[in-house]
């Protein structure tokens, strides 16, 4: 079974306003620009009461520990912050985690109250990537100029790029998107990702 | 970066093929991370409502408790309406007896109809016949005289069976565990299929929980006496809290055999009720393995429990009372001394939310206001009166069966009574070590919970629980599993998930469909608390203005329904019309919910919700009145369970309302109520405008 210690990393939120469940918006503190590591104890709290109880909800969704410690593990962050509607690089994730080790990911657990400020300073993120961003991409691929690429291409090119996909991953992304010929119509690809 | 792809792209190129990597993958992550969400969520609904529907079963055992207790029981003396009314509720005692059954249990006077193209059994059993019968099951139903004949045989069978079952694997073979069924034919099939039929090289153990729930499990049946028969040493059945006369009427097994079977239903089920009592309690592996269906308590003693006499505890849900004893002569007994002999320790006061910490236990009945140990004290005081020794022995023996069919593990240490469950403890693993060590067993092996994987772990891997019905509770919420166990006891685990649809679904659209299908579930458990939650709606509307902000509404559902679920992630999908500006339309929301379909005109909608609220338990006890298994129950009838519910339940509901109301049900004026159009009247369904009348 895992361990249920949670080692404090070097941000410590240990601001009052992170630690109150009810907070009001805290006084404005000047955000520290972005550096390659993140400064949690600055970053200011603007979500709302109703929301933070929100997000409290979906963590404890995540909270695997056997006796409801409301504690994720840090391999689960990434995922708790996407399915709250923001889409952090796993790069991003691990800048806000401190940089944890690798093995670090499932040992390490994090509570609500640190992940707080985590989401925020997540949800700030510009560059979400607009429809024509996608499709301007994936018109590269488009070898005929008709609309299509090939799906074992894409398949490719989603293992081998960027942060690299797992086939199995890859597998469940492009399920029922073939055509008969393995090609994509990727205009409704996007579509269908972009409505998830 | 290495480019492998078949045509290279030129650098510019390349950059934005990158970013687009990325960006796919970004958004494929969160896709797969609000999906992921959205599955939990539904999970948690699922779980939540099942186990506030087992409250239902308390309140329907606090309701036989409670007319036990003021109504006692009658002896072919005149009595009052109550009193034999619950005489004919509980009036199966005929079926504890054995012997006069050897005579009744006769199908050899049925006859097969000319028509009839259904399997055929011969006995005694072969390979060949049992694999036919399966193979019918298909699409055909065994005829009710075949049926007897199997269901004799078994009963004769396991009367000689012990209470604890012991096997060993010997030096090569491999035993197969399996956990809950619940009467899903297709996944017992399919484990035959995976694994190979039961034979000598392949020993199976089921972990009880065969039928309710499931459409088939009148064939589930079948096919494991089938087997028993055919293979009686490499067999082994458990007792589940499912087999059990009375969580049938609730759970639908009743409804089943009833319907298949409609001129020999009741016999049917009279013989099972004697067959599942007969059930082995328990299997133990190599003298290691513990396997139960539900699991332990701290008072968990295994040679109690091998020298009771199994076949007198009936129900986990009827009282034990006098007459459950050995049959002897009794003389007429002072009824207070019986009363006292009713209150069951190990049920505590009801509709307490379930926390993890557990606080004070309390006797049933309020009452006397004692709890637990103060009750135990003075059992142990009327233990000492010789006269009253039964008592004592009884009670304890009742609890070491209910224990061990109704208990869940937990994760604290400590064994606290299981509030949300009818019965049995939640133990911890101190628990756990100190009964497995103290009858020098390794392994506990149980079912009872459904799990998404088909099995999980808990208290260091000493407890395993496995569960074998797929999509339990709807198509794609869980794999069912079963374990192979050889002789170095080390459990490995096949998973599985019938329907074939669930395969060609895309992940999004089965957790769509499991989602669509635990929202209208909740929506209906959302309903039955209609009046509370507009109550407590209006504390936040004080100007009456019929609208309230979605925060508040968050804050009064979670109140009301003392659920433990995610409200606030769910908001979005529960209150989808009536808002305005982040206000909510509260009335219309609720209206909205869903709308009850009465055939008739029932104006007072309290008394509407109210039935509603306790459909399931009516059902159970009309179920129960309806001794011939006609489906009919007189209006007199009705109308007197009503009386003692509401009496129970302490509604303030008029006679003239219910009278009303019963006659207003008897549809076809004929004096009696059919309980099929009682419960379709108060089937919910989904709204629709263009049906929807206004209130």
């Amino acid at each position: 079974m895992a361990p249920k210690k949670v080692e404090p990393k070097k941000p410590e939120p240990k601001k009052p306003e992170a630690k109150k469940e009810e907070a009001p918006a805290p006084a404005p503190v000047p955000e520290t620009p972005k550096e390659p590591e993140v400064d949690l104890k600055s970053v200011p709290l603007d979500f709302s009461p109703d929301q933070i109880e929100e997000f409290r909800d979906a963590f404890t969704l995540f909270d695997e520990t056997p006796t409801g410690e409301m504690k994720i593990r840090y391999a689960q962050c990434g995922d708790v912050m996407r399915a709250l509607g923001h889409n952090p690089t796993n790069a991003d994730v691990l800048t806000v985690l401190g940089k944890p080790k690798a093995e670090e990911m499932n040992t390490k657990y994090l509570d609500f109250e640190t992940f707080l400020p985590m989401l925020q300073h997540v949800s700030r993120a510009k560059d979400q990537g607009t429809f024509e961003d996608f499709v301007e991409g994936l018109r590269v691929f488009d070898k005929e100029g008709n609309g299509t690429v090939m799906g074992a291409e894409l398949r490719h090119v989603l293992a081998t790029l960027g942060e690299k996909m797992t086939e199995d991953e890859a597998d469940r992304l492009m399920a029922g998107q073939e055509d008969a010929n393995g090609c994509i119509n990727y205009t409704s690809f996007i579509k269908h990702i972009l409505s998830g | 970066m290495m480019h492998r792809s078949v045509s290279p792209a030129p650098p510019a190129a390349a950059a934005t093929a990158m970013r687009a990597a990325l960006l796919i993958q970004r958004w494929y992550r969160q896709y797969v991370a609000r999906l992921e969400m959205r599955r939990r969520c539904t999970w948690n609904i699922f779980q939540s409502i099942e186990y506030s529907g087992q409250q239902d079963h308390i309140k329907l055992y606090n309701f036989f408790s409670f007319l036990m207790e003021h109504f006692g029981r009658s002896e072919g003396v005149c009595v009052s309406p109550p009193a034999s009314l619950v005489s004919q509720m509980f009036g199966e005692r005929s079926v504890c007896q054995d012997e006069p059954w050897e005579k009744h249990c006769c199908y050899t006077h049925i006859q097969l109809p000319d028509g009839y193209s259904g399997p055929h059994l011969t006995f005694p059993l072969t390979l060949s016949g049992v694999t036919e019968l399966l193979h019918a099951f298909r699409n055909k139903q065994l005829h009710a005289r075949y049926v007897l004949q199997l269901l004799g045989k078994t009963w004769t069978l396991l009367r000689l069976m012990p209470n604890i079952s012991t096997v060993s694997t010997g030096t090569h073979t491999e035993i197969t565990i399996c956990g809950d069924l619940h009467g899903h034919l297709e996944d017992l099939l399919l484990i035959f299929y995976k694994n190979g039929f039961p034979s000598a090289e392949t020993p199976y153990v089921f972990n009880g929980d065969y039928v309710d729930r499931g459409k088939e499990s009148m064939e589930v049946l079948l096919v494991l006496f089938a087997f028993l028969l055919l293979y009686p040493h490499d067999m082994h059945l458990n007792r589940g809290n499912h087999e059990d006369h009375i969580v049938n009427l609730r759970y639908g097994f009743t409804k089943e055999v009833l319907s298949k079977y409609r001129v020999h239903g009741k016999l049917i089920l009279e013989l099972l009720q004697k067959i599942f009592s007969r059930l082995p309690l328990a299997t133990i592996i190599n003298q290691k393995v513990l396997i139960v269906h539900g699991g332990i308590s701290d008072q968990t003693d295994l040679n109690v429990i091998s020298k009771l006499q199994r076949h007198r505890f009936v129900s986990a849900l009827r009282p034990l009372r006098r007459w459950d004893w050995p049959p002897d002569p009794e003389p007429d007994e002072d009824s207070s001394v019986y009363r006292r002999r009713v209150q069951s320790l190990t049920h505590c006061s009801p509709l307490r939310r379930h926390t993890p910490t557990h606080t004070a236990r309390h006797s049933l009945h309020a009452g006397t206001g004692r709890c637990v140990e103060e009750e135990l004290r003075e059992r142990r005081r009327l233990a000492e009166d010789p006269e009253l020794q039964h008592t004592h022995t009884d009670a304890d023996e009742w609890k070491q069966i209910v224990d061990i069919l109704w208990s869940d593990p937990m994760a604290q240490n400590g064994c606290v009574p299981n509030k949300v469950r009818s019965g049995g403890c939640l133990w911890g693993p101190d628990v756990t070590h100190a009964v497995l060590d103290k009858h020098q067993l390794q392994m506990l092996i149980r079912s009872h919970e459904c799990k998404q994987e088909g099995y999980e772990f808990c208290h260091s891997g000493r407890v395993l629980t496995i569960f074998s019905a797929s999509n339990y509770y709807d198509v794609g919420s869980n794999r069912g599993a079963y374990i192979r166990l050889g002789p170095d006891l080390v459990p490995h685990f096949k998973q599985f998930q019938a329907s074939r649809s669930t395969r060609e679904l895309t992940l999004r659209q089965s957790v769509g469909r499991t989602e669509r299908s635990a929202l209208q579930a909740l929506k209906m458990q959302l309903f039955a608390h209609k009046s509370a939650l507009i109550r407590e709606f209006q504390e936040y509307d004080p100007e009456r203005a019929g609208l309230v902000s979605l925060e508040h509404w968050a804050v009064v559902v979670e109140k009301v329904l003392q659920l433990s679920l995610p409200w606030r992630v769910l908001r979005s999908q529960l209150v989808s019309s009536s808002t305005q500006d982040g206000l909510l339309h509260y009335q219309d929301w609720v209206n909205q919910l869903s709308v009850l379909q009465p055939n008739t005109e029932i104006a007072n909608t309290s008394l509407l919700e109210t039935l509603y609220k306790h459909h399931s338990n009516l059902e159970s006890i009309f179920r129960m009145i309806d001794t011939d298994h006609s489906g009919l129950i007189s209006l007199e009838e009705f109308h007197q369970t009503w009386r003692l519910l509401s009496a129970h339940l302490q509604t303030d509901i008029s006679d003239a309302a219910i009278a009303e109301l019963a006659h207003s049900i008897d549809f076809n004026k004929d004096g009696s109520i059919d309980i099929n159009e009682f419960m379709e009247a108060f089937r919910l369904v989904e709204h629709s405008r263009a049906e929807r009348t206004a209130e």
